[in-house]
């Protein structure tokens, strides 16, 4: 989604000149685009009829060619529909209940989301009702684990009403209580009392439905009738890592007046993040945001020794690299940071390294000497040969360790320049700091 | 099961009718008016009285609603235009007399395409699975998508065919996916061989193999933990595990709710590990049906079974016919 936007920005600019053709041509595109990305058709056909109205239409700002006009207003109109309000998570004492159908990863939201609060303070527990999934019991529990929060529920019981009534006391001297449910294949009557149930019981605060990025067209119908029996007050979107666009489930979002809160990012229980309406799209269009680049690069360099403007100050050594790598593996995938840099794509194979492989990179580089850390085009054939001695790692891993450092230091080069762009693009960038 | 895809392509058929209808009913100075929008039935019309031939234009705006149609049913983009441009070359030139129903020529041409889709070779599980001993199968696909309820399905199956089987719980990452896959053997009657979780997944495999080997099972089902199809690392191990167990059929499991990810989704694990087979989960669901063409499409292997429940015996064999009956 993100290239082809990039390709539909640039079908603009190259434009000689922004005509009624021209502005039909986009719009076709972004259909497609939006499709693709499994936004809801009909969302999709009020999006374009919006745009070409606007387009049409609306006068032209002073100081804004027509081209950066057309810009702004696709930017404004994705915005709107997919963007939405960011999420501001609550702080203070409430409980949330967790609903959803199989396979959306409820339960796995549940962790993170314990896992998100208590970081951030609150006193958090677990309460599970799922009763329908074998071995639920035993996953959440496993999962309280992982996150360090006390899980409350029954294996044996049958009936989550029951359960639910035992171990409601329980969850008193807490500041969140996080009420897992289980899922259906579909939302029944079944399902649908079994939550009535659950939440008159329970009081929730906040009930948000879990929906998965690649869920297709369904996902307004089911994000409807959940709301209709419920009354949602978010959704979470999971498995956002994944080729699912979640273009589903934002419009069903948009069309059912939910506000998305959190999106899932991978497997591990910190994959979670704040949904943030604006860098999402700016993901989507392939704009970038420098400002959230940083941010993201300095969490991670709290952690690790690593501090993101040595890429861009510092000469670039192994040090750096190998801090970088490190970096990299706390943050998640740099891919993504790089992607919103909108410039230059991390080579895949150095977002994959793997933990075994950074361990053995660390016994390579503890093998060599300060000289060459600092100046690795210096190493050569017999050097190579001592240092794969030294680490007691093959001499191919050593090449593989100076080549994936090359590529890393070329695709810095990139960045490097791309800080500095400026011309067209530069000034759409400034466009939108200004305008939106 | 599958009636959006059904009312999408149905109620398609029903507005080529009314056009028809209308078309009869006025008189022919009247039609002409409405020319710009000819559809087959105003040319079939036409061809009353002489024989017209069926032009790009005429099934121009057609296609387009028929295209829509498969979009809103959650065929992927790639695969509806190809479904559509299939279409047209099977309309497009066709010469209509006054003797041709309308409505079985597009219907005919739909059929004929959506079959060209879902075309593969016939797969006889049972008989293929009695093959050798014990035959091995490794269910893999995205999280979420119903892998180890599918396999205690499958199981099930097996079972009432005479077939025994052995699972390997080889998701040893998902929290509580031993226990899990434990209580659907359980279930069934069949029995699971496991290690700790956080153990490689490939020697979970070899064990299991090696279980059915020495107590003569005829079925070996590995369950792995799903997996998103970008991560390298995950992709790798699954190869691994390919390696290792030697699968004699590796079965994607989709589940019928996906839209286009499920495209997507199906052509990484298929070209990182070849796939021989398809389940497509969750039908029951409300779903538009859609992706089980998208996945058919790029994956070029039979759609084995589906799955329509939460029992054990939701699973039927999957038969192309049957589903081209059902949406048209």
């Amino acid at each position: 989604m993100l290239g082809k936007m990039k390709e539909v920005l640039a079908k603009i600019t190259r434009a000689g000149t922004v005509d009624d053709a021209l502005v039909k041509d986009i719009v076709r595109d972004i259909q497609r685009i939006l499709i693709s990305s499994d936004v809801n058709i009909e969302l999709v056909q009020k999006l374009s009829r919006e745009i070409e109205a606007k387009a049409r239409e609306e006068k032209l700002p002073p100081g804004i060619s027509r081209k950066e006009h057309l810009i702004k207003i696709i930017y404004g109109s994705l915005t709107e529909i997919l963007g939405g309000e960011s999420h501001n998570p609550r702080m203070d004492k409430h409980k949330i209940l967790l609903v959803g159908l199989f396979g959306s990863g409820k339960t796995t939201a549940c962790g993170k989301l314990a896992k998100f609060y208590s970081k951030r303070g609150l006193k958090t527990c677990i309460l599970t009702t799922d009763v329908w999934r074998p071995a639920a019991y035993d996953q959440v529990k496993q999962i309280g684990q992982q996150v360090k929060v006390p899980v409350f529920g029954e294996d044996n019981e049958k009936n989550p009403i029951t359960i639910l009534k035992n171990n409601l006391d329980k969850t008193k001297g807490y500041d969140l209580v996080i009420v897992d449910s289980a899922g259906r294949d579909s939302l029944n009557k079944e399902l649908t009392d079994e939550i009535k149930q659950i939440k008159s019981l329970l009081k929730p605060d906040e009930i948000y439905l879990v929906i998965s990025a690649d869920i297709g067209q369904t996902a307004v119908k089911q994000a409807q009738s959940f709301n209709e029996a419920l009354g949602l007050t978010g959704v979470i979107a999971t498995k956002t890592d994944a080729s699912g666009k979640a273009g589903g489930a934002l419009s069903a979002c948009y069309i059912a007046k939910i506000p998305v809160t959190f999106i899932s990012t991978g497997e591990k229980m910190e994959d979670f993040e704040i949904f943030d309406s604006k860098k999402f799209v700016s993901r989507l269009l392939g704009f970038p945001d420098l400002g959230e680049l940083l941010k993201k690069a300095q969490e991670a360099a709290e952690e690790s020794e690593f501090s993101p403007e040595d890429l861009l100050k510092e000469e670039y050594t192994l040090k750096t690299f190998y801090k970088q790598l490190e970096a990299m593996k706390k943050m998640g995938p740099l891919k993504k940071v790089f992607e919103m840099l909108g410039l230059a794509a991390m080579p895949e194979e150095l977002v994959q390294t793997s933990e075994e492989k950074m361990k053995s990179y660390k016994f390579i580089m503890d093998s060599m000497t300060k000289k060459e850390l600092g100046d690795p085009d210096t190493i050569k054939g017999d050097r190579i040969k001592r240092i794969a001695k030294g680490s007691g790692r093959p001499e191919t891993e050593v090449r593989e360790l100076l080549r994936q450092f090359d590529m890393s230091k070329k695709m810095l080069k990139k960045i490097k320049k791309g800080k500095r762009l400026t011309g067209q693009f530069g000034q759409l960038m400034k466009q939108f700091k200004g305008g939106m | 099961m599958f009636d959006f895809l059904k009312k999408k392509i149905g109620g398609f058929f029903k507005k080529e009718e009314e056009t028809l209808t209308e078309v009869v009913e006025k008189p022919v100075s009247e039609h002409r008016a409405i020319e710009p929008k000819l559809t087959i039935a105003t040319k079939l019309k036409k061809a009353i009285v002489r024989k017209a031939v069926i032009k790009e234009e005429d099934v121009h705006i057609m296609l387009e609603d028929f295209n829509l149609a498969l979009l809103e049913a959650d065929v992927a983009v790639s695969v509806a235009d190809k479904i559509t441009d299939d279409i047209k070359k099977r309309l497009v030139g066709k010469e209509l007399s006054g003797k041709d129903d309308v409505k079985k020529v597009s219907e005919s041409a739909i059929r004929e395409s959506l079959r060209d889709v879902l075309k593969q070779e016939k797969v006889d599980f049972v008989s293929r699975v009695s093959h050798k001993k014990p035959f091995v199968i490794l269910f893999l696909g995205p999280n979420g998508h119903g892998k180890t309820s599918t396999i205690g399905k499958v199981a099930r199956y097996l079972q009432k065919n005479s077939l025994s089987s052995v699972i390997a719980a080889a998701d040893t990452f998902r929290a509580a996916s031993i226990e899990q896959v434990e209580k659907i053997a359980g279930r069934v009657g069949v029995k699971v061989i496991k290690q700790t979780y956080g153990s490689d997944p490939a020697a979970v495999c070899f064990d299991a193999v090696k279980y059915a080997e020495a107590h003569k099972v005829d079925v070996v089902l590995i369950d792995t933990a799903g997996r998103s199809e970008l991560n390298t690392n995950l992709m790798e191990q699954l190869k691994k595990i390919v390696r290792v167990a030697k699968p004699d059929m590796k079965v994607y499991i989709g589940e019928a709710l996906a839209g286009n990810a499920a495209l997507e989704e199906a052509k990484k694990f298929n070209e990182m590990i070849g796939l021989d087979g398809i389940i497509m989960t969750k039908v029951d669901c409300d779903v538009k049906g859609g992706s089980l063409l998208s996945v058919s499409h790029v994956v070029k292997k039979p759609v084995l079974f589906i799955t329509t429940g939460q029992e054990l015996d939701n699973i039927m064999q999957f038969d192309e016919d049957w589903f081209i009956e059902k949406v048209i």
